[in-house]
């Protein structure tokens, strides 16, 4: 059940009706136990085996919060140390054997077989439960965040399993953070008219990168990946320089969807982008980049390395950003590829650290006419390159493919194709339009947000023509139930 | 060591590694207040920190602190 489609809106319609029903609004603790049915509900839809686990693991972490903030006051740092060592270990725990389990043992038995050892390991064959590397997270943060003494534990379980189980972000986040979010359900939620109208156009937002542009470039981007032999040098070179924009238009089209419908229950939901098309290098492109994650990363795997690395200078720095970078790439998943994506992304780190540029950016500043600098443009584009050809390795199937797709570009037909030809003419001009609005929409949330936020009886109008053009785009758009790139992950 | 001499001995800190021509750090002063402080840079100024006042910050301490009046507060705790 994918946030576009008529499942999800009529699921939607009876949590929204409900949730508001005057009785409901009255006392928080009902909202949010019918935020949690909701919640498992949607998820036992998707996949029901998993709710057992979900439940147990909620507990899990709820009963150990509660515990490392007791030996915090006992004075006990070491039992307070160990249980939360004991949390994020139970957390990767959780992660390895949904994730890596059968990635690990089929190359163990591969490297066995290799120096003589004949072994059979029959496939493990677990299957990967959608959002599991979304929730642990969320799970890990909490204890850590109890151990730095950053919030206290929830009093409520009930609370804490809506936090843990909130249904618009545990498919594919955002990952909020407890300290942000925990306190928005210790109140009883009034309908915010222009919380919720925002919401809605970022809804629509979201709904018009997603399927007008990223699934139109996906229908490219897959061929290119998958069946690359049959294609053209021309095709698999547009197809890869599509690519980060799909990928983009995909993965921020699903934040706006999963904040908008957030925010139509009045709840503030982290961003999980900051226009990431006009980062000018790869350091600027990851402070733009799945800002969940990344900031998520940052906190709790980059910071406590740098600290420990401090004393070691430009070699410390790049450890830790290496370190940092190869769980980015393993987060995503079971593949050498992944891990070689991180190699990738720490080495193009290299010369920003040899030269001092690896830091924060300067703000953007705009050229003539309120256009983007010629420099910058040089480095958004050198930026997007980059990424592009870091897109190659991390949708290939396996090493070898990346090679036999270098392989099959460079030796193969070189006559040339029309880009224009690829895609419609209104996909094109969707894309044009993209790029326009990234720039000149760059210090809001996103491009199609009112300045003032303030939606009155007039504006109201126009979101409802809005929600119609978001409803059309839905109907007439061929590829209405398409997967959500993020949703693998 | 008085409070205000290490906000003193700070600024001057901050500036240097920062990059700055002026800085007036407060008890409430957080990264969020200076576009140049991020998690980089943050490291840089605890290893000048360190260096300048002659300590060493565990790494928890590091992490649990929310802002700048706190960091003081390990310094003091430190130089006693």
């Amino acid at each position: 059940m994918v946030i576009n489609s008529f499942s999800f809106l009529a699921f939607f319609a009876v949590v929204f009706l409900v949730y508001f029903l005057p009785w409901m609004r009255q006392c928080h603790t009902r909202q949010n136990l019918w935020l949690l049915l909701a919640s498992y509900f949607f998820y036992g839809f998707v996949d029901w085996k998993m709710l057992p686990v979900l439940l147990a693991i909620t507990m899990a972490f709820w009963f150990l919060g509660g515990f490392i903030r007791k030996s915090i006051d006992r004075g006990n740092a070491k039992a307070a140390s160990r249980s939360t060592t004991l949390g994020v270990l139970l957390g990767i725990g959780l992660l390895f054997y949904f994730k890596y389990l059968n990635f690990f043992a089929g190359s163990f038995a591969k490297l066995l077989n290799a120096i003589g050892l004949h072994v059979s390991w029959s496939t493990l064959n677990i299957v990967l439960p959608v959002g599991v590397s979304f929730f642990t997270f969320k799970l890990i943060s909490y204890v850590i965040e109890i151990h730095r003494e950053k919030i206290q534990p929830s009093e409520n379980f009930l609370e804490f399993a809506t936090y843990i189980a909130f249904f618009p972000t545990i498919m594919a986040g955002p990952i909020d953070r407890p300290g942000k979010f925990l306190p928005q359900l210790r109140q009883a939620h009034q309908f915010n008219y222009n919380l919720a109208m925002d919401g809605c156009q970022q809804i629509l937002w979201g709904i018009f990168t997603k399927m007008v542009i990223a699934d139109s470039i996906a229908a490219i981007t897959h061929d290119a990946w998958s069946i690359y032999t049959e294609k053209s040098s021309w095709y698999l070179i547009y197809a890869i320089l599509l690519s980060p924009i799909q990928v983009y238009a995909d993965f921020d089209g699903y934040s706006n969807m999963a904040i908008g419908v957030g925010k139509i229950l009045g709840f503030n939901i982290t961003k999980n982008f900051d226009h990431p098309l006009l980062a000018r290098n790869v350091s600027e492109y990851w402070r733009r980049w799945h800002l969940s994650l990344t900031g998520w990363i940052t906190d709790y795997v980059f910071m406590p390395l740098n600290v420990r690395f401090r004393n070691w200078g430009n070699l410390g720095i790049f450890l830790a950003i290496s370190i940092n970078l190869l769980v980015i790439g393993m987060w995503h998943g079971a593949n050498w590829t992944y891990v070689l994506f991180g190699v990738y992304h720490s080495l193009l780190f290299l010369p920003l650290i040899l030269t001092g540029k690896f830091g924060k950016n300067k703000k953007l500043k705009p050229g003539r006419w309120g256009c983007v600098q010629f420099k910058d443009l040089l480095g958004m584009i050198g930026t997007h390159l980059l990424m592009a050809l870091g897109h190659i390795i991390i949708f290939s199937a396996g090493v070898p493919s990346i090679i036999r797709l270098f392989k099959c570009m460079i030796n193969g037909d070189w006559s040339f194709v029309n880009p224009l030809s690829l895609l419609s003419w209104y996909s094109i001009l969707s894309i044009v339009v993209l790029l326009v609005l990234e720039w000149f929409t760059r210090n809001k949330e996103f491009a199609i947000q009112r300045v003032s936020k303030d939606y009155t009886s007039k504006t109201f109008r126009i979101v409802f023509l809005d929600m119609l053009l978001a409803l059309a785009i839905v109907i007439f758009s061929a590829s209405a139930n398409a997967e959500f790139v993020y949703f693998q992950f | 060591m008085e409070r205000s001499e290490i906000y003193e001995k700070l600024n001057e800190i901050f500036c240097d590694v920062l990059d700055l021509d002026e800085v007036h750090l407060t008890d409430a002063s957080v990264a969020d207040d200076i576009e140049e402080w991020d998690s980089l840079s943050h490291i840089q100024l605890i290893v000048a920190i360190e260096k300048a006042f002659g300590i060493k910050f565990t790494s928890l301490e590091i992490m649990k602190w929310n802002n700048v009046g706190e960091m003081v507060n390990s310094i003091i705790a430190k130089k006693q």
